[in-house]
C-alpha cells in the first residue's frame, strides 16, 4: 500500500453504523469523512475528492444508486463499495451497473469490510501508477486511441469513447501484457478483486463493450480475441 | 383462513350437487321420456287396432267411444283424442318449464359459486403477498441495527479499546438492542390489532399522568435532536379507555412527532388536551416536515413510512400510527392528522369517550 493518507467518503444514514465503520477506518489509517444524506453526498464532491466512497443504497434525499450514476455521470471515478440490506443477485448487479466497485450486504463482518476496502483502493493504486508513467497514460492501436487517465478514447472512425472505470481497467490489463493470455479470473482478481459477481460471465461482456467500441468488425475481432476455455488476448494489430 | 375454507367447502359441495342434478334431469329426460313416448305409442297402436276391430265388428260407433275414452272414433277414422292430445303436450310443456327454470337457477348458482371461488383465492393471494411483503420488510427493519451491532461487537474483539470508547460502544449496542426490542413490540402488537386479538379494558384513565410519564422518557431524546417537548393537560381530564392503549397511543404519537422534528434539525412538540362534547381532546402538533395532503391517506396505513429516514436517526417500522388508529377504534375513540404541506408541520387529533360525571 503507498504512503499516502487515503480519504474516505462514508455515506450512511444511520448514526450508529456510520460512527462504527468511520471509526474502524480511522483506526486503520484512513482519513474519513462522513454524511447521512444522498443529496449531501452529491454536493459534497463539488468542494472535496477522495479515494474511495462507502455508500449506504436506502438514504433519504436520493438513494445510493442515484448518488453513484449521478457522481459517474458527473466525471467522478472514484471507486465505490455500496452497503445495503438488501443483498440479492439482481441488487448487486443494479449496484454494479450504477457505477459501484464493490457490494457487501448488511450485517458484515468488520474485517471483510476492512479487506474489500484495501482491495479497492490498492486495484486503485495499481491503476493509477500504470497509467503515471510518460507514455503509459495513453495506448494506441490500429487507428483507436485510449486515455487511461481521462477514461476517454477515439476508435478508428473518429468517434468519441466514453469509457467506464472498469472498461478502462480491463483494457489496461490486457494493453500491459500484449500478445499473451490473460484468464478471465485474473481480470476479475485485478479489476474486481472479489466474489463481486456470480459468474465469470460478466468479463465477457465487457469485452464485448470493448469489441463494439474498437474493433471494425466486432464479430470477428483481430484486437480482443477470445481463447476458449482460458480467457483473453489483446493484439494491437502492430505486431509484426 | 379458516373460514375461507368453510366457505369454499360449502360451494364446492353445492357445485357437486348441481352437477348431479343436471345429471339427473339427463337421465330423467332420456330414459323417461323415451319410455313415455314408447309406451304412449304401443298403446295408441293397440286401442287403435282394436277400436277398428270392434267398429269392423259392428259395435256402435258410440260404444267403441266409451270403450277407448283416449280415442277420438269418427265413422271412417280413429285418432288420439284432442284432449289427450292436449295433456300430453301440457306435461311436456311442464317439463321443459321445469327444466328451465331450475336450469337456470342452478347455471346461476353455478356461476355464484365460480364468482365467489375466485374472489376467495384472489383473497387468499393477497394475505399470502401481504405476508411474503411482511416478512421481507421485517427483516429488511432488522438489519440496519444488526449489521451496527454487529459492527460494535466485532470492533471491541478487534480493537484494544480505551475504556471510555468501550463504554461508548456498549452504550450503542445497548441502544441497538432497545431499537430492536421496540421494533419487536411494534410488530407483535400490529398484529395482535391485525387480527383483533386485543382486547381491551374500558376505565377511567388520567391523561394528565400518562401524557407526562410518555413526556419524561423522550425528554433526553428530544434534548439531543434540539426539540422543546410542552404539554398543558388539565389535571382533571379522564379518558374511557384501557391504561395500557392510552399509554401506547401517546408514546406513537409522540415518537412520531420526534422523527417529524429531528429532519429539520430541531423545533417544537406540544401536546394540548381539553374536553370536546362528551370528548377529550389530545392536540400533538409538531414544526417538523409535515407530509403533504395527499399522502393523508397512506398516514395510518402499515408499513407506510412517508419520510422513511429523510434525515432522521431513527429508523420508524412504519407501524406506529397504524397500531395508534386501531387502538382508538377498539376504545372506542378516533384519531384524524392534518398537515399544510411539506416543511410545514404536522398536528395530530385524538379524541376518547370521557368519563361520565355523576348525577
Amino acid at each position: 500500500m503507498s504512503e499516502s493518507v487515503y480519504r474516505v467518503l462514508v455515506v450512511e444514514d444511520d448514526p450508529h453504523l456510520a460512527a462504527g465503520v468511520v471509526e474502524n477506518l480511522r483506526a486503520e489509517g484512513y482519513e474519513v469523512d462522513g454524511v447521512n444524506d444522498g443529496r449531501r453526498a452529491v454536493d459534497w464532491f463539488d468542494t472535496h475528492s477522495c479515494d474511495l466512497i462507502v455508500l449506504d443504497v436506502m438514504l433519504p434525499g436520493m438513494d445510493g444508486f442515484a448518488v453513484c450514476s449521478t457522481l459517474r455521470s458527473r466525471g467522478t471515478t472514484t471507486p465505490v463499495l455500496f452497503l445495503t440490506a438488501r443483498g440479492d443477485a439482481a441488487d448487486r448487479i443494479r449496484g454494479l451497473e450504477a457505477g459501484g466497485d464493490d457490494y457487501l450486504a448488511k450485517p458484515f463482518h468488520l474485517q471483510e469490510f476492512l479487506l474489500r476496502v484495501r482491495a479497492i483502493l490498492r486495484r486503485w493504486d495499481w491503476y493509477r501508477a500504470s497509467t503515471r508513467t510518460q507514455g503509459s497514460e495513453v495506448l494506441k492501436f490500429a487507428g483507436n486511441e485510449v486515455d487511461f487517465r481521462a477514461f476517454r478514447g477515439r476508435s478508428w472512425n473518429g468517434e468519441v469513447q466514453e469509457l467506464t472505470e472498469k472498461e478502462a481497467m480491463i483494457l489496461k490489463v490486457l494493453a500491459e501484457k500484449p500478445g499473451e493470455i490473460v484468464s478471465r479470473e485474473d481480470l476479475l482478481e485485478k479489476v474486481w478483486g472479489y466474489d463481486v459477481f456470480p459468474s465469470t460471465r460478466t468479463v465477457d461482456n465487457f469485452i464485448l463493450r470493448l469489441r463494439k467500441r474498437f474493433e471494425r468488425d466486432p464479430a470477428n475481432p483481430i484486437h480482443f480475441l477470445t481463447v476458449w476455455g482460458v480467457g483473453y488476448r489483446f493484439l494491437s494489430g502492430d505486431e509484426s | 383462513m379458516k373460514r375461507t375454507r368453510v366457505f369454499q367447502m360449502t360451494v364446492l359441495l353445492l357445485v357437486i350437487v348441481s352437477a348431479v342434478t343436471v345429471g339427473y334431469w339427463l337421465f330423467d329426460q332420456h330414459v323417461r321420456g323415451v319410455e313415455k313416448t314408447t309406451a304412449l305409442v304401443r298403446l295408441y297402436d293397440q286401442q287403435s287396432a282394436a277400436a277398428r276391430t270392434l267398429l269392423a265388428a259392428g259395435v256402435p260407433v258410440e260404444q267403441v267411444r266409451t270403450l277407448l275414452p283416449d280415442l277420438y272414433v269418427g265413422a271412417d277414422q280413429v285418432a288420439l283424442a284432442p284432449q289427450r292430445r292436449a295433456a300430453l303436450l301440457d306435461e311436456q310443456q311442464r317439463r321443459l318449464r321445469q327444466y328451465s327454470w331450475e336450469g337456470g337457477f342452478f347455471l346461476f348458482a353455478l356461476c355464484a359459486c365460480i364468482g365467489v371461488i375466485f374472489a376467495a383465492l384472489r383473497a387468499e393471494t393477497r394475505v399470502l403477498n401481504e405476508q411474503e411483503q411482511f416478512l421481507a420488510l421485517v427483516s429488511h427493519q432488522f438489519k440496519t441495527p444488526l449489521a451496527s451491532l454487529q459492527l460494535s461487537l466485532e470492533t471491541m474483539g478487534l480493537r484494544q479499546l480505551p475504556p471510555e470508547h468501550a463504554r461508548a460502544l456498549m452504550d450503542r449496542m445497548l441502544a441497538d438492542l432497545t431499537r430492536m426490542a421496540t421494533m419487536v413490540g411494534q410488530i407483535l402488537d400490529s398484529s395482535r390489532l391485525s387480527h383483533g386479538r386485543m382486547e381491551l379494558k374500558h376505565e377511567p384513565v388520567l391523561l394528565d399522568a400518562t401524557v407526562h410519564r410518555v413526556v419524561s422518557q423522550y425528554l433526553e431524546r428530544a434534548q439531543t435532536d434540539h426539540i422543546s417537548i410542552e404539554a398543558h393537560v388539565a389535571p382533571q381530564l379522564q379518558v374511557l379507555s384501557d391504561p395500557i392503549a392510552v399509554d401506547a397511543v401517546v408514546r406513537n404519537v409522540l415518537e412520531n412527532a420526534l422523527a417529524a422534528v429531528a429532519p429539520v434539525g430541531g423545533g417544537k412538540v406540544t401536546l394540548t388536551a381539553r374536553a370536546v362534547g362528551s370528548e377529550i381532546e389530545l392536540a400533538v402538533r409538531d414544526s417538523g416536515i409535515g407530509f403533504r395532503p395527499s399522502d393523508h391517506e397512506q398516514l395510518f396505513r402499515k408499513f407506510s413510512r412517508l419520510n422513511a429516514g429523510a434525515g432522521s436517526r431513527y429508523y420508524g417500522t412504519g407501524l406506529g400510527l397504524f397500531i395508534v388508529q386501531r387502538l382508538m377504534q377498539l376504545s372506542g375513540g378516533r384519531v384524524s392528522a392534518s398537515s399544510e404541506g411539506l416543511g410545514r408541520g404536522a398536528e395530530f387529533l385524538l379524541h376518547w369517550p370521557s368519563v361520565p360525571v355523576p348525577p
